[in-house]
């Protein structure tokens, strides 16, 4: 069975390769971009894919499956404007699914037959792993009550776990249903965070407790962050409003968790006026991470690059291991610094210790919000260490 | 950096300006009565294209808190208005208050809800609209400061201003209850300072002056006993609820990440220093 995957993004390369590792014959239209996930080179090794030029060529494909990522703009307002041109090239298949992230009623306005929609819950930095082995399907379907067609139910039975149908408009919000009860969690755990910064408590502490309770679970969004980043949840956040605005329902809480999560992403800049640059002449800060989280090189919406935009007038060094165009190692950038700022916790970071960061850097100020290194033995050596949750 | 003219020149605020600048002309009451219509004509003649103007002039509420006071104030913006829309200003300062802001709005910051609940906030919130609809493409920039303080203080305002000053005088500190309720304290220097680098820059837009340091009136009234020395602390039964005021100062950092503020043991120090 041949499976067609029109747009190679990050969605289409992962799912694709995907597709090839479970023992599908793969053919894929679309130039692919330059992506990095771990296990994803292994996978791509696969000579069940085929690429094509013509989309035509799909036509032969049991099944074809759109999956090109849906861009965002600076308002992180989504831009369908190629992906209705993607499936206008396409010639008439057999089943069509709609992977891409669309809004509400999009799948319905194709007015196309055969075609289903299907959530996409990538992760950046972990899009193999959730490819291969997914909780669950939600699909999508212009008659819920039917059975899927039979190449359809095959690619999905393939990875053993829940089909859920539903009608289009229920799957096209379930998507985005996952993404607001995400949201919540980070925005409760950065609200009560930041109280513990100011009362005494460790959230680290209160977290493992709430991991085991069963209405929360072992797998919420418990760590305290820098907000909300990387575009896919801010889009939703967006849709949200606009189609509240649009029906007359009530949305203030999606005003609530964007102003916070922009509070949260300006935690950095307070903690380093009131620790350094209000204290100091011209420091030099450095920076580890870029990345808008670790394991990527994406950096939409990435607290580093917000920072960096307020220290225009300071220098600054920087180093992330996948972001371009930063010095070569994380020590480097410490050098002659006052100040240590790690954005991004990349797990490279934890192997750093005490005695590295002092030799090379000779301000005492770490700021780690999210607890990369070891703040004890910072501080014993003398660091003012200042990290999320906590003191 | 242009002429700037100072509306409200010899006043607290104004006056500390002022003194910053090196081109300016501060204005006050006695140069030209804002409350009156004719003091649109008269600073028409006075003020010149390309200037930079800084609205810093109002009736504050120890002049009275009525719809009397808060019709004058209107007034004198009604007027500013009708000048800020005729002149070719290069920039337009107005200082609002923070007392636009609602009383829960905590932390507030710029996108806070503005629903003020006295007729002093409600006067700042239309006149910055007056302002704003009257200069069109001028820039223009909403300066909303939380309480100031310094020794040239005239209102002797709760809080520093009046604390250091009953601390002299009478060796004794009188708070509303325990003087539990938190604010920012900013100090008049400070607000003129961020008013420079904001003409400098020619900021445009919304912002807010304060430290993002809330500290209870008890704290200040220690630290205000500790520097004058020998002075006693009284609290008093409390008529209404404890409300705090805390800023997310994100904004001020981000337009001035190297802007140091004073700290409130200094300001206080000077202010006693000042005024012995």
């Amino acid at each position: 069975m041949t499976i067609g995957f029109a747009g190679m993004s990050h969605l289409g390369i992962v799912t694709s390769a995907a597709a090839a590792a479970k023992g599908f014959d793969v053919m894929s239209y679309g130039e692919p971009i330059a992506i990095s996930e771990p296990g994803l080179p292994e996978l791509l090794t696969s000579n069940r894919i085929r690429s094509v030029n013509d989309p035509s060529a799909l036509q032969e494909c049991d099944l074809v499956v759109v999956s090109q990522d849906v861009p965002t703009n600076a308002t992180n307002r989504s831009d369908l404007t190629g992906l209705r041109q993607l499936i206008a090239q396409l010639p008439p298949v057999k089943t069509l699914v709609i992977l891409s992230q669309v809004t509400p009623g999009f799948t319905r306005s194709l007015n196309l037959p055969n075609v289903y929609y299907q959530v996409e819950t990538l992760i950046f930095g972990r899009a193999v792993e959730r490819a291969l082995y997914p909780e669950r399907f939600i699909v999508g379907c212009a008659d819920p009550s039917a059975p899927l067609p039979d190449s359809y139910a095959k690619w999905l039975q393939a990875f053993a776990c829940p089909v859920l149908r539903m009608r289009y408009e229920s799957a096209e919000l379930a998507k985005i249903s996952i993404n607001m009860f995400l949201i919540s969690s980070v925005a409760t755990t950065n609200t009560l965070a930041e109280l513990c910064e100011t009362i005494g408590a460790d959230w680290s502490e209160i977290a493992p407790a709430l991991r085991l309770d069963k209405r929360i679970g072992p797998h919420a969004y418990l760590s305290p962050g820098l907000g909300i980043a990387g575009g896919n949840l801010e889009r939703d956040l967006i849709t949200v409003r606009t189609l509240s605005e649009q029906h007359g329902t009530d949305a203030g809480i999606v005003g609530a968790w964007l102003t916070n999560s922009r509070y949260r992403r300006d935690w950095v800049l307070r903690t380093l006026h009131a620790a350094v640059l209000a204290k100091t002449a011209r420091p030099v800060i450095a920076v580890w991470g870029l990345a808008y989280k670790q394991d990527t090189a994406s950096t939409k919406n990435s607290p580093a690059l917000a920072v960096l935009e307020s220290l225009q007038e300071f220098p600054t060094q920087t180093y992330d291991p996948q972001v371009k165009g930063t010095v070569p190692s994380a020590l480097e950038a410490c050098a002659g610094a006052a100040a240590l700022v790690v954005m991004t916790p990349w797990k490279e970071f934890s192997s750093y210790t005490a005695a590295q960061i002092r030799e090379r850097m000779p301000g005492r100020v770490v700021i780690d919000p999210f607890g990369v290194l070891d703040g004890r033995a910072l501080t014993a050596d003398g660091f003012s260490y200042h990290r999320l949750g906590g003191k | 950096m242009n002429r700037v003219v100072i509306l409200g020149g010899r006043g607290f605020l104004g006056s500390a300006l002022a003194r910053r600048l090196k081109d300016t002309l501060p204005l006050g009451s006695a140069d030209v009565n804002l409350l009156e219509p004719a003091s649109v004509e008269k600073l028409r003649g006075i003020v010149r294209d390309g200037d930079a103007l800084v609205f810093a002039a109002a009736l504050t509420p120890d002049k009275g808190k009525d719809a009397r006071t808060a019709m004058k104030n209107l007034a004198m913006g009604e007027h500013i208005a009708a000048v800020v829309g005729s002149v070719k200003f290069l920039h337009v300062i107005y200082i609002s208050s923070d007392a636009v802001y609602a009383d829960d709005a905590n932390p507030v910051r710029e996108t806070s809800c503005a629903s003020p609940t006295t007729l002093y906030g409600l006067m700042h919130l239309m006149r910055e609209r007056m302002i704003l609809v009257a200069a069109q493409k001028t820039p223009v920039l909403i300066l909303r400061p939380c309480t100031l303080y310094g020794a040239s203080d005239t209102h002797n305002s709760y809080g520093p201003n009046r604390f250091i000053r009953t601390a002299l005088k009478d060796r004794q500190i009188q708070l509303f209850g325990q003087g539990e309720e938190q604010r920012n304290h900013l100090h008049v220097d400070d607000c003129a300072r961020l008013i420079e680098l904001c003409l400098q820059q020619q900021r445009a837009g919304l912002l807010n002056a304060a430290t993002g340091q809330a500290v209870s009136f008890m704290e200040v009234a220690q630290l205000a006993s500790e520097i004058v020395a020998g002075v006693t602390v009284k609290g008093q039964p409390r008529s209404g609820p404890v409300t705090h005021r805390h800023f997310d100062i994100s904004e001020v950092i981000k337009a001035f990440p190297a802007f140091r503020f004073t700290t409130l043991r200094d300001g206080l120090t000077n202010m006693a220093k000042q005024l012995r």
